[in-house]
């Protein structure tokens, strides 16, 4: 075990544990829904117009958006702290970081963009 | 196997054991070594047959052990796989052969003795005394019973290290993450009435690797000798440290 110097508290890990947590609370609420429809479908309660319909009401672009933040939000934070407690060098654990941030952050934009149809 | 003993009079059973030998000074690569000892009374603990290797098998063999009853907590090694004390471990119920290694991801001295100087550093580190700025009354610091209870599960601690090299997540960055004895008593000290520096203690906690390692695990909960919880004590500390920013 090597001793190191300590250098004292970065006065941070609160907020991602904090965000995690809550989006965790987000995902058991919003995750389930999905599999419901899904569920519609196989059932045969749900035709395919009567699908469509259900997801372009505003309500459930509203949930869907709220599942997205969650997923990406609730991924990065688990992720980043896999890669904090694996990747010793800062530097390489500060770009696999930013790296995971840009693709993720990409995923949800372009997601995003598909549910509320932006661009037409 | 077991081997029946008539000669003085009562009936033993043989107790086998594989002990973790290594001596650095040496050199060359670590070893399980065999022994048989006889079971000699019931309620034997395994500090009972270490000590018997060592006062008539062989006297080479090193470990550290001081009051025998729990206390000190001195003896903490991982036996069959989990860290605990020897003193206060009964041999019945060990599978054998009981297969006894030092404490995992510490430095190895001697056998079974580590070097605990890190995970001193570390508890030294909390500063584990009271601290108040108020003058020192004539007599003593008084508290509630219910202050007082607040304490416990926490004061009973005897700094054996069974818990912090049983975690992974001390394993994998002791360097920084302080571990679940040193935090358990961080929490200790937050808790008690008479101290009056919880602010300062939390601002040295707020750290994402010196308390947020804990991925409640619970490896430490698990084999604490004490019964004691650890996780819960860390959780309390975040849960502390949310409310003091909410």
């Amino acid at each position: 075990m090597v001793i190191r110097k300590d250098t004292g508290t970065a006065h941070n890990g609160l907020s991602d544990w904090y965000w995690q947590r809550l989006s965790a609370v987000l995902l058991l609420v919003t995750l389930p829904l999905p599999f419901l429809l899904l569920w519609g479908v196989y059932s045969g309660a749900l035709n395919q117009f009567a699908l469509l319909d259900l997801l372009d009401h505003f309500l459930s672009r509203l949930f869907h958006t709220l599942l997205i933040i969650a997923i990406v939000v609730h991924a990065y934070i688990g992720l980043k702290t896999i890669l904090e407690d694996y990747v010793h060098p800062p530097m390489l654990r500060v770009l696999l970081i930013g790296t995971m941030l840009v693709a993720m952050a990409t995923a949800g934009i372009w997601w995003l963009a598909l549910v509320w149809a932006w661009g037409g | 196997m077991t081997i029946r003993l008539s000669g003085v009079g009562i009936v033993s059973d043989m107790i086998h054991l594989q002990i973790y030998r290594y001596d650095p000074e040496k050199g060359g690569e670590p070893t399980m070594q065999s022994f048989e000892v006889p079971l000699t009374k019931p309620g034997m603990k395994l500090l009972d047959a270490l000590n018997h290797i060592k006062w008539n098998l062989d006297g080479t063999l090193t470990y550290r052990r001081s009051c025998g009853e729990g206390v000190c907590g001195s003896d903490g090694m991982n036996i069959n796989g989990v860290n605990g004390l020897a003193c206060i471990t009964p041999i019945a119920g060990l599978k054998q052969p009981i297969k006894i290694r030092p404490l995992p991801s510490m430095g190895v001295i001697r056998d079974l003795v580590v070097d605990m100087e890190h995970f001193f550093d570390q508890y030294r580190s909390i500063r584990p005394w009271l601290q108040s700025e108020t003058p020192v009354p004539e007599h003593e610091r008084l508290q509630t019973p219910e202050d007082r209870a607040e304490i416990d599960g926490s004061y009973e601690c005897v700094l054996c290290g069974c818990c912090t090299t049983s975690c992974p997540s001390w394993w994998w960055n002791g360097d920084r993450f302080l571990g679940p004895a040193a935090l358990l008593q961080a929490d200790r000290w937050i808790r008690d009435s008479r101290d009056e520096m919880a602010g300062e203690r939390l601002d040295q906690l707020e750290d994402a690797f010196k308390l947020y390692r804990c991925h409640q695990i619970m490896n430490c909960m698990e084999c604490c000798p004490k019964d004691l919880n650890p996780t819960k004590a860390i959780d309390h500390i975040k849960r502390t440290l949310l409310a003091r920013k909410s």
